[in-house]
């Protein structure tokens, strides 16, 4: 009896411990979706970035190394085989240039495994290799941890497709190429209530992507600044099937539409869900849901809206110009998703930032790289200088058909 | 406690219904692991791993009939699902047989830790090896039009809405229709395919739809709050029909055909019934392959009718939560599996409707744990006196 | 000899023996590196207290990764919180992983007394619920401090080799103790027959928690270093796979031989990082049909030699017959599926190097070690200072 009544009276307080902890998220939870630390929304990063102390590293020899650590398998791997192949192009074309004297970059090639663990361990591999400058993520969760081993050892990093905003927080060598959150969640607000008249909105958040959780604060901020409201935020896992119980929640708060702000993988899902229980809302997310494939995931999809870098029919030389060598290159086929013109950027940046440092080393390196300016890269034109690693660049909303994306509306960074 | 608030009283027998649908996947997975557990006493836990392969015979088979994500046969094949789920517990009843032969029944009279340490290596075997010889990446789903019924929805009304309220609505949903039909033949006139690139002088076409989407959701909207409605999509509906049929299938097996008799036998008192001249090889064997039979009905149920994205992982969190449900119901009880099965589906749904998804799976443990330490032997199970 | 004068001299060697290894890493090549002989230490220590929960005092334990992931987050919480730039990384970490013993072993009271009444089937799937319930737990939170599913970053990043020896060594050294002692007769006792036991007037229940206390402090110690020498955790590093991962290491050595896991410990954890081929080298990549027609031919040969075990073969030449017949058919097999499988694009194209490999390779391992030897390496055998006086090399530990 003795033993029946401790065993009860303990998991009832491991279960009143638990409960508690319960209301304790779900009050930031259920209805305003208050992140703080380290998911803030600030739209320009904060003032000084630290400084890196590491000793710099030389190029020694001939060949110049740089690292690319792409998601060549898991979840991403459509994601990562594009922006792999988009630098691959760039150093090709770079070498063939021929701008370094003689030199030559070599691009080495490391699988991140789409997982921010792996990430981490094939940089200090890299850089244990000597290269003296990486390329990569496509991915938030992944560049953040590339980002603290690189920062440690003093590499730049210029990420391909990372928008999560507090990424280059982490050290004054860590760049991009594309947007942040900072940008696309506001861009995704305005969309939805200037263009599309929304103004009730739920929010389908990935708790286990941190990209996907600024994505939706920053959103959401905007959505309610801007006088519209969001009546819930439902959260999910990167791999959960099964979405039923969230729709119907939220089917019986009326929203007109839904943010999913998650990767492509679980969004084609959460659309079929919608669409079986003939939800009759819009659905709109960031550029997580770019991908080859997304618009044969069913009909409820399509007439989405998203928010995306580039658009591959838009009128500048520069896309024309990728796309022919792209096609050159691979077979002509063209790149399935913007990650192939992020990677390209990315490493060609890169490349040439190497023309321009005074040394080859990563301090140089660093330098150039921060000092960028006016770079004509295929996702748009991209400064570097002044803004603490996140350059000002345009995002393009597209509608979901099922002929692919269709350019929908432009908006240009601006500094709130 | 802000989650009390959060619950939404009206959508509660829906999502009771949700739940079951989902239960009834989970039911079908425990009375895999709860057959076996009650004959072997054994834990199987690859049975996980034998839904998941139940759910790439489907996506196989309706890829070889046609039903890829990038071409759709324009007949419907009605009989698309009944290939797909007579390959899937066909293949998953002899990977069961093929199991227990040879990882299980070298270990029969060793002590139980070893079988179960065997049945662990074995799922994790199945989960790694098959995510190398299946590199789906993403992951795949099944194509929707394999069911002819996709678009179709069963419905069943507790409370009905006031007449005119949905007659006026249906008014609305009438005059969306013409505005969209105006809206798509002026963009097709113009040779455009996005609402944004029409001119000037057209946009009112679109603040027209625009407005009457408003209005048709606000008075759905109204609709909602006033009935009590349960829809469930015909797809689901079959997959609940089609459980059922199963778990009436079992029980005629089990309580009314001699090999079922046997397998009572057996699960009673191994020892004995070997000696009252059961061939007890052959019933373990049987009792794999209806066991994981089962397990492949659920898997192909749940790709084709939940549209689950197919990796070799799947199976895993099917496998755990379906244990789960049959240790609650009481481990090699079969109505107590099935019970288990409805009744963690249900839970999940509930805990949704009190706003906390994020913990839907430690939901589904700690209520296992707590009736556990009340009652040992599960809900239904019977504590077996252990006579020293 | 003086009794004290032993211990003293035993805890000289160990201290001296850890620094030894923390001083000799520093500048040696990678595979025995300050990292991961930091890393196979915690193993060590892992493998031999689920030893002594599932080994020695018979219980079903495979939710341990459960109580490395509360070390790990306690030290995680704890830096975050406390830890500021001028402290002593050692003195630090060596702080945490004694707080990180703390509430590990807490967490293992609150797991074991309510598990109590259940049998070893029950036990086990609780336990792994509680380690799944905490992973969940964790990738809930959304404060900053624990951060969910995007990890946290441990500030003072430390090899702890020093450390990890000593806990693992210190960890060996009170199961150890336990086992010659008479204060250890219980939990054999317990493991050997409970009801028995239990009617002899043994506490069971006492010792059971104990065992699980034991057993979870040492795990919550190691999960701290863990965290400071990986500097970056996440829920998903503490997954189910890790509990079966230690589970394999415990079973391989031998359940209940604490020598049986340390070696096991080592050699699962050494395999992949050897195999991996040095700094910045390529791996050994295999082909896809080449991995398919392994193992099943080894299957194959398993269930062959295991069926030709039990079966009763009227002389040796007809089991070696049997056994060549059986050889013979499981390469025949392994070549039929392999050719079978180049025809399928994604199997013939694939290469897969050791790293994707190790799973399946660990699973493949649990389950020959099952159907060959379920004794484990060494079964219930010790290595003892009974090497140097006794005639026979090892001693087995009876009840």
């Amino acid at each position: 009896m003795n033993k029946k009544l401790i065993g009860i009276a303990s998991s009832l307080s491991l279960s009143v411990a638990m409960l508690a902890g319960c209301t304790g998220g779900a009050a930031t939870n259920s209805t305003e979706p208050t992140n703080t630390g380290s998911n803030s929304t600030s739209t320009t990063s904060s003032t000084a970035r630290p400084a890196v102390t590491a000793p710099p590293i030389e190029a020694k020899g001939d060949t110049i190394k740089i690292g690319l650590v792409a998601s060549i398998s898991g979840a991403l791997k459509p994601w990562g085989d594009d922006s792999a192949r988009g630098a691959k192009l760039a150093v090709d074309e770079f070498n063939a240039m021929n701008k370094l004297g003689g030199k030559r970059v070599e691009l080495i090639v490391e699988d991140s495994g789409s997982d921010p663990k792996q990430g981490q361990s094939v940089t200090d591999r890299l850089i244990a290799s000597g290269v003296i400058g990486i390329v990569g993520e496509v991915a938030s969760g992944i560049t953040a941890q590339i980002a603290e081993s690189a920062f440690r050892s003093g590499v730049p990093v210029v990420a391909v497709g990372a928008t999560k905003t507090t990424l280059t927080d982490v050290g004054n060598n860590i760049f991009r190429v594309c947007y942040t959150d900072a940008l696309q969640g506001p861009v995704m607000a305005r969309f939805a209530y200037e263009e599309l008249g929304l103004r009730n909105m739920a929010v389908m958040t990935d708790n286990q992507q941190p990209y996907s959780q600024g994505l939706s604060a920053s959103f959401s901020e905007k959505f309610k600044a801007l006088g519209g409201k969001i009546v819930r935020e439902e959260f999910y896992k990167s791999g959960d099937t099964q979405f039923t119980s969230q729709i119907t929640n939220l089917k019986g708060l009326n929203p007109d539409g839904i943010f999913c702000s998650g990767y492509f993988t679980e969004v084609g899902i959460i659309a079929r869900e919608v669409g079986q229980q003939g939800l009759k809302v819009k659905l709109l997310g960031g550029d997580g849901w770019d991908s080859s494939e997304l618009q044969n995931s069913g009909e409820a999809i399509l007439g989405g809206y998203f928010c995306n870098h580039y658009n591959s029919a838009e009128d500048r030389p520069e896309v024309a110009q990728f796309l022919t060598s792209w096609k050159k290159a691979y077979d002509g086929s063209t790149p399935g998703t913007t990650m192939g013109a992020l990677g390209y950027d990315a490493a060609m940046l890169m490349c040439d930032a190497l023309t321009r440092a005074e040394k080859l080393d990563t301090h140089a390196l660093i330098k150039a790289i921060d000092e960028t300016v006016g770079f004509k890269g295929v996702s748009g034109v991209i400064d570097l200088k002044g803004h603490n690693g996140n350059p000002p660049k345009r995002a393009l909303v597209v509608e979901l058909q099922k002929s692919g994306q269709v350019f929908a509306k432009a908006y240009e960074p601006e500094e709130n | 406690m802000t989650w009390l608030a959060a619950l939404d009283v009206n959508g509660l027998p829906q999502q009771l219904t949700n739940g079951i649908v989902v239960g009834a996947i989970y039911a079908l997975i425990a009375l895999g692991y709860t057959m076996v557990y009650g004959v072997l006493k054994l834990i199987n836990f690859a049975h996980g791993e034998v839904f998941m392969i139940g759910c790439f015979i489907s996506l196989f088979v309706s890829w070889s009939l046609g039903y890829t994500s990038s071409s759709i046969p324009t007949a419907t094949n009605p009989s698309a699902l009944m290939w797909m789920i007579l390959a899937s517990m066909l293949v998953c009843g002899l990977v069961g047989v093929f199991l227990e032969r040879f990882a299980y029944r070298p270990m029969r009279g060793q002590p139980r830790i070893n079988s179960l340490i065997t049945a662990i290596g074995i799922s994790l075997f199945l989960q790694y090896g098959l995510s190398l010889v299946f590199p789906i990446s993403p992951p795949r789903t099944i194509t929707e039009q394999v069911n002819p019924y996709w678009q179709n929805s069963v419905s069943v009304t507790l409370r009905a809405a006031p007449q005119e309220l949905v007659n006026d609505r249906a008014k609305v949903v009438a005059e969306l229709k013409t505005a969209v039909d105006a809206q798509n033949a002026r963009m097709k006139e113009l040779g455009i395919d996005s609402t944004f690139r029409l001119p000037e002088e057209d946009k009112y076409l679109v603040t027209t739809v625009r407005n009457l989407e408003a209005k048709e959701r606000e008075l759905g909207a109204d609709v909602n709050k006033s009935e009590t409605r349960i829809t469930v999509p015909t797809g689901k509906m079959i997959m609940l029909v089609a459980t059922l049929a199963l778990m009436l299938l079992l029980r005629w097996v089990v309580m009314g055909t001699a090999v079922g008799r046997q397998m009572r036998a057996v699960s009673h008192d191994f020892d004995s019934a070997s000696l009252m001249g059961i061939d007890v090889n052959f019933v373990v064997s049987m009792t794999f392959f209806i066991g994981s039979a089962l397990a492949g009905a659920g898997g192909m149920m749940a790709a084709t009718f939940q549209g689950v994205a197919l990796t070799a992982f799947v199976g895993l969190e099917y496998g755990v939560k379906a244990f789960v449900a049959a240790v609650l119901g009481g481990i090699g009880n079969i109505p107590g599996a099935v019970l288990g099965g409805l009744l963690i589906g249900m839970l999940e749904s509930i805990a949704t409707a009190f706003g906390q998804s994020a913990y839907q799976n430690i939901v589904t443990f700690f209520i296992l744990i707590l009736v556990l330490i009340v009652k040992p032997a599960g809900l239904l199970g019977s504590a077996k006196a252990e006579k020293v | 000899m003086n009794f004290w004068l032993v211990r003293i001299l035993s805890i000289g060697a160990a201290v001296g023996f850890a620094w030894f290894l923390s001083v000799a890493t520093v500048d040696a090549p990678t595979l025995l590196g300050p990292r991961l002989v930091a890393l196979a230490g915690m193993y060590v220590t892992l493998a031999v207290s689920l030893n002594l929960i599932n080994g020695i005092t018979g219980q079903f334990s495979i939710g341990h990764a459960g109580f490395f992931q509360v070390g790990a987050y306690t030290a995680g919480i704890l830096s975050g919180l406390y830890f500021k730039e001028g402290m002593n990384p050692m003195m630090w970490v060596g702080l945490m992983s004694i707080a990180g013993a703390i509430t590990a072993g807490i967490a293992g009271l609150l797991v074991g007394v309510p598990s109590l009444r259940l049998r070893g089937d029950y036990l086990a799937i609780v336990t792994l619920g509680f380690g799944e319930i905490i992973r969940i737990f964790v990738t809930t939170q959304q404060d900053p401090l624990i951060n969910g599913a995007t990890g946290i970053n441990v500030k003072p990043q430390h090899n702890a080799v020093f450390l990890s020896i000593l806990l693992a060594i210190a960890c060996i050294a009170v199961c150890r103790n336990l086992l010659q002692n008479a204060h250890g007769l219980p939990f054999l006792a317990i493991r050997e027959d409970e009801v028995a036991s239990n009617a002899m007037g043994v506490n069971t229940t006492k010792y059971k928690v104990i065992a699980f206390v034991i057993g979870s402090a040492f795990a919550g110690a190691a999960g701290a270093l863990f965290a400071h020498t990986e500097s970056f955790i996440l829920p998903d590093l503490f997954k189910m796979e890790l509990s079966f991962l230690i589970l394999t290491m415990v079973v391989l050595g031998g359940n209940g031989s604490i020598t049986g896991s340390v070696v096991a410990a080592l050699v699962l954890f050494y395999l992949p990082e050897v195999l991996r081929g040095g700094e910045g080298q390529a791996t050994m990549a295999f082909s896809g049909p080449m991995i398919v027609g392994f193992f099943v031919g080894l299957i194959a040969l398993v269930a062959g030699i295991r069926h030709s075990q039990q079966r009763h073969m009227s002389s040796q030449a007809a089991k070696f017959g049997f056994l060549a017949f059986t050889m013979g058919a499981a390469v025949l097999v392994g070549v039929v599926v392999s050719l079978l499988a180049k025809a399928s694009p994604n199997l013939s194209a694939a290469k897969y190097d050791v790293n994707q490999l190790r799973m399946v390779i660990f699973s493949i391992t649990l389950v020959v070690v099952m159907l060959v030897r379920p004794q484990g390496l060494l079964g219930h055998r010790e290595f003892g200072w009974g090497l140097f006086t006794r005639k026979s090399a090892t001693s087995e530990v009876q009840a």
